[in-house]
């Protein structure tokens, strides 16, 4: 059973994020991680090689070269090898555009479960995992705090209205994973000098059977504007106040608002 | 192509959720701008009875995708069949089901994606979106490319549409036209457990309190919930609360658990972090209730009370039940 993951590199968390001039997200001098999200997935992953359930951890990430340096930090964690799409023509590629390469890499790769994060810091669309299962017509399994895999069959426990589900697809499946898998394992020492020896590969579109005419651009949809949000008035503050005078103030707070 | 705004219409339990009704109207809205009909997709236990009830809400036709409780990705062959140049834009709920079929959509019909969004419009016959990104700090507007496939796929935030009520309209009903053979449809429920207690659909409350590290226990939550009993809301929790196990999952709030829009979010000992304002940073007013004069959430509250939660809470909630005269 091989499992591949797809990784994104975004910028850290809390970093001092900008659009550039022609409204697409800035990378320069931001300092750029693993999505969080996605380490639950490749957690998720080494598990399931380390059970023996799986035989063969692959990671794919799609961005420009630096990208490769979160393919090398995912394989510290473990895992055997990675690929690295990347191509000029996709700069600014949105959710169908990343969907549809991410798609043409998994049919070259073949996996029998294509692993991804529940969601990216840096867009939070969620629809990638889902329109590269519709691409590929395989099955999704979604949003699993847990994933397991046994007789050619794939199962997610998910969290439902009033409990939760196991919800089950026979391989090949696109699934995707929640931070309640566990938490992600640091890289050891020697998983980081063993993972600069292990193979990556880096793909170009045409690598990958596409153009850019069938990318359309790279984008279905383009942003018109950006702007800050809304001024908000300053925070209030109620400091030093007994418990029922405070009470009375939020209350009028309220009141005020309409909210009571 | 027509100039309809289609909309996800869930139901489960024989109801429709919340999200059907915000839609409803939300797509009447675009569909008067756009010269349209809102027409439901309405899929889950009780669509086929409850489907026509969406016209009181803003609704002119519903296509019933399917009447049973199985996983909503199953939908997606007959959802992708009743949309497939069927008109401007298609509005699904920014939840985990609402996300599923309309990445189906995206993937299946090559279609452009926007969200999730706070706004939606439509401007002399063009989709516009508003999106709040980078955590919060822009607000970026975004329309279909030049010549893109229609119709638009556009998640939408709960709370972004307020429910016409008191309507009497009736929605003409229909069945979805036949669908292609699709992977999609082979997920199925394994299994089915019941949580200990009953939680209940947080994205649907319009006012939220919600508890964090700060609450320090599962009866801690006691508190929290006699107050959002008095303001006929919801209780809610960050991550924390929810991974020491004082509450379920299903009522954690942020970037791995429900993204909320309500009218009135109250953080009791929640310290504010990164990963629980994207979860709710469009509530309409946020007040914060903190030990800690200097935690986070006080960066972005409306109003930021300083003190013991467990002496303000309880003073109140006596204090709304009085002013409510209970």
């Amino acid at each position: 059973m091989k499992i591949v993951v797809c990784i994104k590199q975004v910028p850290a968390t809390g970093a001092d994020k900008r659009y550039t001039d022609d409204l697409r997200l800035d990378r320069n001098g931001v300092e750029a991680i693993i999505n969080p999200l996605d380490e639950y997935a490749i957690e998720q992953a080494l598990r399931l090689a380390d059970d023996g359930s799986a035989d063969g951890v692959t990671y794919l990430s799609m961005g420009p070269e630096q990208a490769s340096e979160a393919l090398r930090r995912a394989l510290a964690m473990g895992g055997d090898d990675a690929v690295l799409i990347t191509d000029p023509a996709l700069a600014g590629a949105d959710e169908w555009a990343t969907a549809r390469v991410l798609a043409a890499a998994l049919d070259k790769l073949a996996p029998d479960v294509a692993l991804m994060g529940m969601a990216s810091d840096d867009a939070r669309g969620s629809l990638v995992p889902g329109a590269v299962a519709a691409m590929r017509d395989v099955p999704l399994l979604s949003y699993g705090a847990e994933l397991a895999v046994a007789d050619g069959t794939a199962r997610v426990r998910r969290l439902s209205a009033t409990g939760y589900d196991w919800i089950s697809a026979p391989l090949p499946v696109v699934a995707t994973v929640t931070d309640q898998v566990g938490e992600p394992r640091y890289a050891s020492l020697k998983g980081i000098m063993a993972a600069k020896r292990k193979p990556m590969e880096t793909w170009s579109l045409a690598d990958l059977g596409l153009s850019a005419a069938d990318l359309r651009g790279a984008a279905l949809t383009t942003v018109t504007d950006t702007r800050p949000p809304e001024e908000k008035p300053p925070t209030e503050r109620i400091e030093n106040l007994p418990a029922a005078e405070a009470a009375a103030e939020i209350a009028d707070w309220l009141a005020q608002r309409k909210l009571i | 192509m027509s100039n309809d705004i289609l909309f996800l219409a869930e139901f489960s339990g024989g109801k429709p959720a919340r999200s059907a009704l915000e839609l409803a109207t939300g797509a009447a809205e675009l569909a008067s701008q756009s010269g349209g009909a809102a027409v439901a997709l309405a899929y889950g236990s009780g669509a086929a009875a409850g489907a026509a009830a969406l016209g009181a809400h803003g609704a002119t036709r519903a296509i019933v995708l399917g009447d049973e409780d199985r996983p909503a990705i199953t939908y997606a062959p007959a959802a992708v069949a009743a949309s497939r140049d069927a008109g401007l834009a298609v509005l699904a709920p920014a939840t985990p089901n609402g996300r599923d079929l309309a990445a189906a959509l995206v993937g299946t019909l090559d279609l452009p994606a926007f969200g999730p969004v706070r706004a939606a419009r439509v401007v002399e016959g063009t989709l516009e979106t508003e999106q709040a990104t980078l955590q919060g700090r822009v607000i970026t507007t975004a329309r279909p490319a030049d010549g893109a496939p229609t119709p638009s796929i556009v998640l939408v935030l709960a709370n972004t549409f307020a429910p016409a009520e008191g309507g009497s309209g009736s929605a003409e009903v229909s069945e979805a036209p036949a669908a292609a053979e699709s992977a999609l449809a082979r997920a199925s429920v394994a299994e089915s457990h019941e949580a200990d207690a009953k939680v209940v659909n947080l994205e649907e409350a319009s006012i939220i309190v919600a508890g964090g590290r700060g609450v320090g226990s599962e009866e801690g939550f006691g508190p929290l919930r006699d107050l959002a009993s008095a303001l006929g809301g919801a209780v809610g929790a960050s991550r924390a609360a929810a991974d020491a196990g004082w509450i379920p999952y299903q009522l954690q709030i942020g970037q791995t658990g429900k993204v909320v829009k309500p009218a009135l979010y109250i953080g009791a000992g929640v310290s504010g972090a990164i990963q629980h304002r994207v979860g709710m940073q469009t509530a309409e007013h946020v007040i914060a209730i903190n030990k800690d004069p200097d935690a986070p959430i006080g960066e972005f509250a409306d109003l930021f009370v300083v003190g013991d939660l467990f002496q303000i809470i309880p003073a109140l909630t006596d204090e709304i039940r009085r002013r409510k005269g209970s």
